[in-house]
């Protein structure tokens, strides 16, 4: 009996929250809080919050077309794993003092799983053949290089300030410091952590593949890309992942970086978390979308691996150092 | 009710893909002004999509040239269904100035069934931003009669 | 009744394991004009050489036994130890079973692979020759005998790298390797031949008792000597470029054989001077050598790899740049070190066996492996596909293959020692080895959509899936790779820690043969504890679950909405989309395909396109240089 509850209470947490229902309506929202901001920075009225809702509902409508030379099995199913894995990732990311999945990865295993949802993309739009997606992956799997450093630095550099702090000399797993954020304060009013967090910012909109890091999904030059010859159900799928991976970034610069403002009680410390992520999005997001214009990929490349990959080694020679 | 609510989205969120089919380039710059911040079409949820294949309402300006004919009737194709197909300014309708040159094939209703007609030389961005609602509407009623 | 239980005991087995594999080379040498006799006769005398191996995993790996076996029983007198002996750790098995498995699966690949050459008998004679040397190597107990063994077997690979001598530089690629791995056996024998002066004696066992206690200038350059030989067998900076241009030029089950098995004899050997012999991993600098050079190795081949445009030849460049690795994580000196190289090793075995199986695959049925040349194969070649990807998810460290859960062990293990040293150049190797894992990813991502997606140029619309025997033979690979990263504590405990703490355990290795080993002294102690939790089968669960559900949904919602006439696949509707115009084909070039990355880095890249001249003079002075170096470096360190 407490197999089969445990069992239908582990489903719940992959279905509902953290899962899919949670994912997709907040990563939605976040998406649309993100397109109203853009517009209001810019002086639009701009759509309304839930037209992410809408777009995803109305290309569940369409049909889908998948072109006469793409490679059939991995062209569908590549917009299904990237969604499932990015869901899953979500699962480990602590909601301040809750983490639904804990002892099952730490944050090197998840900075390899954010690779998953960016593998699949890039599969799906290599099998799709058309040129313009080989344009697309190239640049996107440049991008990816060039957020891994910094991601890793900055990693690092909490790992190792956590572990200072509580004795073991490194400190790996999530939901541990996550605990210790609860107890000692957010890591962010650490010195030595600050420009970690200004560079996981940076990372951000670099990670998600938004303005100005969007060179692999330009659609005034290279047709979006990867998703160009991508449509109906399966470009909604892409769609809802791009939301849901802003809401595991954002959720994971929150885990990181503001821990310790949880309260302790599961629905407040989920809706504060919500807000965190909105208002990290904006900072992140839709202000630097706003106000930026599209880099050419080598301009991103350069971009990170000296001024952000700096922003982050300062951290970890700090925390090397435990200042 | 999932099916009704596919319908309502399908309205309010368009997806916009250009085609300049030998245009002067007046209403392919009127058509950016549209989503400017002065008239601000995003707040309809329509949104200029890079591809053919995310795109719900073709947008063609110009009036067919022969050369642009093939690769225009192509790019339609390729756009899933439900589509709308809406022609920008005179020169799609009636070829307009260019009315009866060698090089012009057009109007475009005599190869497509087109939607909804936006005249003008160049046609205001208030025209616009209508005829585009109009095509929404007629979008919405498409997928509507889809099983 | 009684000699025959005396003959089937397991203390003989390593021997025959050895034998079996020479056996059959001469065999087949004699009888093998005949194809079938000729398959019999390999494929038989593989499978006998891994059930010997895997008939001693019980009392070697379990147990902890110790097989010292004394050729003709001719046991050591007056302290000396005078006959061949065969001493068989964990580590030797560990190694002894990468080998037979990996000679195994390429063998039964071989099988339809060679079938479009001639001299076929030629192949097997060399193939099983190269195989023995290798076995032969790893379960040596003595330095001379090891000596013999690398000559066969370089030997050997040489002969095979040239085997299809039409190709073009083949015959130039196996007189670089000749020149060079003979510099390295060269180097072998002279390093053999002064520690026999110094010691009178040439007993692994023995000389681990002897030479640390006696560390002179002449033990000194015999390390470097010996350091450098077994380099240049495992292909690590700077003799990277010679492995390029075999594996470009072999038959691909021959380049799953240097890959896989011969590099790592160069480890094997490494691991055996440096714990054992000369007992210096204590020392920090002995553990800056190794893993400095590691580090160089693997960044300097994933870099070199990126600008490849031929299928075997990026393979090659990956495979020392996870020897790197493997070299980093030995050279950690910490048990968990040792068991996160091992493991890794054991997974750079499977996939990239794997990897050049798939890529033998495309070369026979598509006869090329330039990456400009192909595309769009996954819908002529749609199990080949899945198998590679399978090898390429598991070499670029997406979990939960196996070469994530390795790579995670070595990170663990760079951090942990870089934080119980408070030496921050550990630190940086870490983030080398993570930076190295991404530009893997991207080399593979360039692979996968140069060869397998994209569009199919003109002139493949008539390739064909491999055969059966090649699809089972790479299925074997795919399922080990898929079961050594689902379950890693298995791998761990019953097989690299074992393996590592025979590594630890020098005394008893000195003592399972007789002599006297308690002047030994670990430098460290065994313990395998990290911070890190993985745990593959939870999340792949978990992950199944949420796929499962997606998919559900998908289906329920009719996600495959799709109009299917067979008619319509020519309409312009399914073209793809090329701003209007119909369809052609325009091929994305393999070579610059990062071209964003490649740019930043012009000034590197451009200086190691000048290095890497091609010329094997240039390749005879690094090794020179690089003897020099470490011959410098020993004598100033040990």
């Amino acid at each position: 009996m407490t197999i089969v509850i445990g069992a239908l209470q582990y489903l719940g947490y992959v279905l509902i929250f953290p899962g899919f229902l949670f994912c997709f309506l907040a990563g939605m929202l976040l998406c649309g809080i993100d397109r109203k901001l853009v517009a209001k920075m810019q002086k639009r009225v701009g759509p309304p919050v839930l037209q992410p809702f809408y777009d995803f509902f109305k290309l569940c409508g369409k049909e889908t077309i998948v072109p006469a030379a793409a490679e059939r099995i991995t062209f569908m199913l590549a917009p299904l794993v990237g969604l499932a894995a990015l869901v899953v990732i979500q699962l480990f990311i602590p909601v301040f003092g809750f983490t639904a999945f804990s002892g099952m990865a730490d944050i090197i295993v998840i900075l390899y799983l954010l690779l998953i949802p960016a593998l699949a993309i890039i599969l799906g739009g290599a099998a799709s053949g058309s040129p313009y997606a080989g344009v697309g992956l190239s640049r996107e799997m440049v991008t990816i290089i060039s957020c891994e450093l910094p991601l890793v630095l900055v990693l690092l550099a909490v790992a190792k300030t956590v572990g200072d702090e509580m004795g073991t000399g490194l400190c790996f797993s999530l939901s541990s410091i996550a605990q210790y954020q609860m107890l000692n304060g957010s890591l962010i009013t650490k010195i030595s952590m600050v420009p970690a967090a200004v560079a996981l910012l940076l990372i951000i909109p670099g990670e998600t593949g938004n303005h100005p890091f969007d060179a692999a999904e330009a659609e005034t030059e290279i047709c979006e890309g990867m998703l160009a010859e991508y449509s109906g159900a399966p470009l909604g799928v892409f769609k809802l992942s791009h939301a849901v991976k802003m809401l595991t970034l954002t959720s994971l610069f929150v885990a990181l970086f503001l821990g310790g403002l949880g309260t302790g009680i599961l629905p407040l410390d989920v809706l504060l978390m919500f807000l965190l992520c909105a208002v990290i999005t904006a900072v992140a997001i839709s202000f630097v979308h706003a106000v930026t214009a599209r880099l050419r990929i080598e301009q991103i490349f350069k971009y990170y691996w000296t001024v952000v990959s700096a922003l982050a080694l300062i951290s970890l020679v700090l925390a090397w150092y435990g200042l | 009710m999932f099916k009704k609510l596919i319908e309502e989205s399908t309205g309010k969120s368009p997806w916009l893909f250009h085609i300049n089919a030998g245009s002067c380039n007046g209403c392919d710059i009127e058509l950016v002004s549209v989503l400017t911040p002065r008239y601000d079409a995003e707040r309809l949820g329509f949104k200029l999509a890079g591809s053919p294949r995310h795109a719900d309402i073709v947008v063609v300006t110009g009036p067919v040239t022969k050369q642009s004919l093939p690769r225009v009737l192509r790019a339609i194709s390729q756009v899933p269904e439900p589509r709308c197909i809406v022609t920008m300014g005179s020169c799609p309708q009636s070829g307009n100035v260019f009315r009866g040159s060698y090089s012009v094939a057009g109007p475009l209703s005599k190869y497509v069934h087109v939607d909804v007609d936006v005249a003008g030389c160049a046609p205001k961005p208030e025209a616009v931003i209508d005829g585009l609602a109009l095509a929404a509407q007629i979008l919405k009623e498409k997928r509507g009669q889809m099983k | 009744m009684n000699f025959l239980g005396n003959v089937l005991s397991y203390q003989h087995f390593p021997i025959y394991a050895i034998m079996v594999l020479f056996l059959g080379s001469f065999l087949i040498a004699v009888f093998g004009e005949n194809r079938i006799a000729r398959n019999i006769l390999a494929l038989l005398s593989i499978t006998a050489s891994l059930g010997f191996i895997l008939k001693l995993v019980g009392p070697v790996l379990m147990d902890g036994e110790i097989i010292a076996y004394w050729m003709g029983a001719r046991e050591p007198a007056g302290g000396y130890a005078i006959g061949i002996a065969l001493e068989v750790d964990a580590l030797s098995l560990f190694f002894a079973l990468l080998v037979s498995i990996a000679v195994f699966v390429s063998g039964v690949y071989s099988i339809q692979y060679m079938n479009r050459d001639d001299n076929e008998k030629e192949y097997y004679t060399l193939y099983l020759l190269l195989c023995g040397g290798v076995m032969g190597m790893v379960l040596s107990g003595d330095l001379f005998n090891m000596f013999i063994m690398v000559e066969i077997l370089t030997f050997a690979a040489v002969a095979l790298t040239a085997f299809r001598n039409t190709v073009r530089g083949a015959v130039e690629a196996a007189f670089k390797y000749l020149v060079v791995g003979c510099m390295g056996s060269t180097c072998i024998l002279v390093g053999t031949a002064i520690l026999y002066a110094q010691t009178h004696t040439l007993n692994f066992a023995q000389l681990s008792q002897l030479v640390p206690g006696d560390v002179n200038t002449a033990t000194k350059v015999a390390f470097a000597l010996l350091f450098v030989g077994f380099g240049t067998k495992a292909f690590i900076v700077p003799f990277h470029p010679l492995a390029a241009d075999a594996h470009g030029a072999a038959p691909a089950s021959i380049s799953v054989i240097i890959s896989g098995v011969l590099t790592k004899s160069g480890i094997y050997g490494i691991i055996r001077i440096t714990y054992f012999l000369f007992q210096s991993m204590g020392l920090g600098t002995m553990q800056f050598l190794l893993v400095f050079i590691g580090s160089l190795s693997m960044f300097i081949c994933v870099t070199m790899a990126l600008a490849q445009h031929d299928f075997k030849r990026l393979l090659a460049f990956h495979s020392i740049s996870q020897i790197g690795y493997v070299l980093t994580a030995v050279g950690l000196c910490t048990a968990l070190g040792v068991s996160a190289g091992l493991y890794h090793a054991i997974n750079h075995t499977l996939f990239k066996g794997l990897l050049f199986l798939a890529a033998g695959a495309v070369l026979h049925e598509t006869g090329t492996t330039d990456l400009n040349k192909l595309g769009g194969l996954a819908k002529k070649m749609p199990y080949t596909t899945v198998l590679f990807l399978v090898g390429a998810f598991s070499i670029s460290g997406v979990p939960p293959f196996n070469g994530f859960a390795s790579k995670w062990m070595v990170y663990q293990a760079t951090y942990q020692k870089a934080v119980e040293s408070g030496n921050i150049g550990f630190l940086l190797v870490t983030i080398i080895a993570l930076v190295t894992s991404v530009l893997t990813l991207a080399s593979f991502v360039k692979v996968s959509h140069s060869v397998f997606f994209g569009q199919l140029p003109e002139g493949l619309e008539h390739v064909k899936e491999v055969s059966f025997g090649m699809r089972f033979a790479m299925a074997i690979f795919a399922v080990l790779c898929v079961v050594t990263g689902l379950f890693p504590n298995l791998v761990t405990s019953y097989l690299t820690e074992p393996a590592a703490r025979a590594v630890f355990n020098v005394a008893h290795y000195i003592e399972a043969m007789g002599f006297d080993g308690s002047a030994v002294t670990e430098p460290v102690a065994v313990s395998f504890s990290h911070v890190g939790t993985w745990d593959p089968v939870s999340w792949l669960l978990v992950l199944c679950i949420a796929l499962l559900s997606v998919t559900i949904v998908a289906v329920g919602s009719k996600y495959d909405n799709v109009s299917r006439s067979k008619a319509a696949a020519t309409e312009s509707k399914y073209e793809l989309f090329y701003g209007g115009e119909a369809q052609e084909l325009s091929q994305l070039g393999g070579d610059d395909l990062f071209w964003g990355f490649k740019h930043n880095w012009r000034g590197y890249f451009n200086y190691m396109h000048r290095l890497h001249s091609g010329i094997v003079n240039d390749y005879a002075l690094w090794a020179v240089v690089d003897l020099a170096l470490v011959m410098l470096f020993s004598l100033i360190v040990l």
